[in-house]
């Protein structure tokens, strides 16, 4: 460990699950992800380690949410058509408030699409695609090397704020290789003795349940819920700036789209034109709070996306209403190249520059 | 002349002051209390992990004194699943058994049930088959007798219409992950005291690590029934045990995997 490697983005959120002390994987095959699951199904058996070839994502999901009810670090990966059908797992393992890891290597859509990436579960990631008033933690990586850390870091807060994590990367980065470092883990282990299942021994039974006929038990479990929810948008949102300080305009954007983002920013820079990045790395929690300082100074903003605007309405929540905002994106895999966001950001600041 | 004193005792596995809160005449009661009963004669109250599914059966958690997780509705043997592995990744082996219904275990979730049978789960699986959705007040469910009356089949279950009934356990059977596979039925002492020993039975044969077992327990609904509980127990004993007979249709021990 600790040397630098040549890395695929699948192969390291496995490698850095297994670092993170993930005892439970539990999956069913789907490109762009499926690289996984074959890593772990080799290295998990050989440290007597639980792994399930479910027989379904329904049932994968079901298995973590049994699995991290004893308190063991749970591990699913999945790509899009199929994390909808954990959705319903995954409200009764937020209500339940117990800590699982699930990976969307996002795959394009709807329904069954194809195979090209695609950034189009954003909504379903961010919003809930399940029932009720709950919230899931959600890490979006834009390099292999967050993919290792935010393996790590999805780990950590899933055990600290006993709520699902959601790993959100599109099929490009899941399949593409470069550089990265996979190290010991950072992060501290959680006590969870007070809540996990293991036997009534020496205490009393415990129960771990959504269901809640007290109408009042039910909405005291919701604010409580919703305290948390508070406590994670004080204490873990997470962004990335590039070059906002002085910036006429500031592109948002997450995962992958962010590097193409930085390389048109420097080019525009390069230009003498004062572009900046605003990329969250915390989807939830969004950095609502920081993209409205900078509308302070910045009165044009321009989204970009591999779907058509979905972080586009968190970004428009975040702004003030004399700002103007613009929106470039493709739904799927056909790439947004370097000189396509070029050509379509320089029809939306043509009237400010003279010189495009 | 000496009086023998009858003494009625509550099992360490059930709750104290419990009241069960199924409707009069329901089977779940009983069979409950006989889960209760084995778990204290085994001492595997401080070692079990229970898994509630949705339905009547979900109320296991008010009753039995044990750790219980609930599983969405047809998941159990997937949750149970989890609970197992993970506590043996953990190096622990843990008592691990759902209790779900019917509709539960044989619709709903179908997938989850035969697979966590075909991979031989060290679980104990165990099913209400009350032969409708009970909570939700009476309708059809997959275990449904022909001519059966439901809300939903109003004029009664026909093949052209519905289609037929699934033998769960007979159905479970047949899986090579199976250790152990049985129906039985709580209509009269007799059949109690043999449902007792079944379920014993199975979660032997899940501490012995032989595999998925599986008890089909045959259960009075007399409220949806639109019958009296002594009635309810008669149509079981007269009509549904020949669509659903009381047998041991698989044991490992008796009749080995070929």
């Amino acid at each position: 460990m600790s040397e630098k490697e040549l890395l695929k983005g699948n192969i390291a959120i496995a490698r850095s699950a297994l670092a993170a002390g993930c005892s439970c994987y539990f999956g069913y095959p789907i490109t762009p992800q499926t690289e996984i699951g074959e890593f772990l199904s080799y290295e998990m058996p050989k440290r007597k380690l639980a792994y399930v070839c479910a027989e379904s994502e329904i049932g994968a999901i079901n298995m973590a949410l049994g699995a991290s009810a004893t308190g063991a670090k749970v591990m699913v990966s999945s790509s899009s058509c199929a994390v909808s059908l954990m959705q319903e797992a995954l409200s009764y393992i937020a209500s339940d408030e117990l800590p699982v890891v699930l990976v969307n290597v996002m795959r394009a859509g709807p329904g069954q699409g194809h195979i090209y990436p695609s950034q189009g579960d954003y909504n379903q990631a961010v919003i809930g695609g399940g029932n009720g008033d709950y919230k899931t933690i959600v890490l979006a990586p834009s390099s292999v090397q967050e993919c290792v850390d935010m393996t790590f870091r999805a780990f950590y807060l899933s055990q600290k704020y006993r709520n699902p994590v959601i790993l959100l990367l599109d099929g490009m980065l899941g399949q593409m290789a470069e550089p990265a470092i996979i190290k010991d883990n950072p992060y501290p282990e959680t006590d969870n003795s007070s809540w996990v299942l293991n036997g009534a021994n020496q205490r009393p039974a415990r129960e771990i349940r959504s269901l809640e006929p007290n109408q009042n038990k039910l909405i005291r479990h919701i604010y409580e819920m919703n305290k948390k929810y508070k406590a994670l948008e004080a204490n873990e949102t997470d962004w990335e700036e590039y070059q906002t300080q002085d910036a006429d305009f500031i592109l948002t954007a997450f995962g992958t789209m962010a590097r193409s983002a930085k390389a048109v920013c420097n080019y525009y820079r390069e230009k003498g034109i004062k572009c900046g990045l605003f990329r969250p790395k915390t989807l939830y929690p969004f950095p609502f709070e920081r993209l409205r300082e900078l509308t302070k100074t910045t009165k044009k903003f321009i989204d970009i996306e591999m779907n058509m605007g979905q972080m586009l309405r968190d970004v428009r929540l975040s702004i003030l209403s004399n700002v103007q905002i613009s929106f470039i994106g493709k739904p799927v895999g056909d790439w947004l190249s370097e000189s396509e966001m070029i050509g379509a950001i320089d029809n939306i600041i043509k009237d400010c520059y003279a010189n495009i | 002349m000496q009086t023998s004193e009858i003494k009625y005792t509550v099992p360490k596995s059930i709750k104290k002051d419990t009241v069960f809160t199924f409707c009069p005449g329901c089977d779940h009661g009983v069979a409950l209390r006989l889960v209760a009963e084995v778990l204290d004669e085994l001492n595997l109250r401080e070692k079990s992990v229970a898994i509630a599914s949705s339905g009547c059966s979900v109320l296991l958690y008010d009753f039995l004194d044990v750790d219980c997780i609930e599983s969405p509705h047809g998941r159990a043997c997937a949750v149970a699943t989890g609970v197992k592995r993970a506590h043996k990744a953990n190096g622990s082996d843990k008592f691990v058994f759902t209790y779900q219904g019917d509709g539960d275990f044989a619709s709903i979730g179908l997938g989850e049930s035969l697979h966590s049978a075909l991979r031989g789960e060290n679980i104990t699986a165990i099913c209400i088959n009350n032969t409708n959705y009970g909570m939700t007040g009476g309708q059809m469910g997959p275990t449904s007798a022909m001519g059966q009356i439901t809300t939903t089949s109003p004029t009664g279950r026909n093949k052209e219409y519905h289609g037929f009934p699934i033998k769960t356990a007979e159905h479970i059977a047949l899986c090579d992950g199976v250790s152990y596979s049985a129906r039985v039925a709580l209509y009269d002492i007799k059949n109690i005291i043999n449902a007792k020993k079944t379920i014993k039975k199975a979660f032997e044969y899940q501490l012995e690590g032989l595999g998925f077992s599986f008890i089909e327990i045959l259960s009075s609904c007399p409220t949806n029934w639109k019958l009296s509980p002594s009635e309810a127990h008669k149509k079981i004993e007269n009509e549904l045990t020949k669509t659903y007979p009381i047998k041991v249709f698989k044991d490992i021990k008796e009749t080995p995997n070929v």
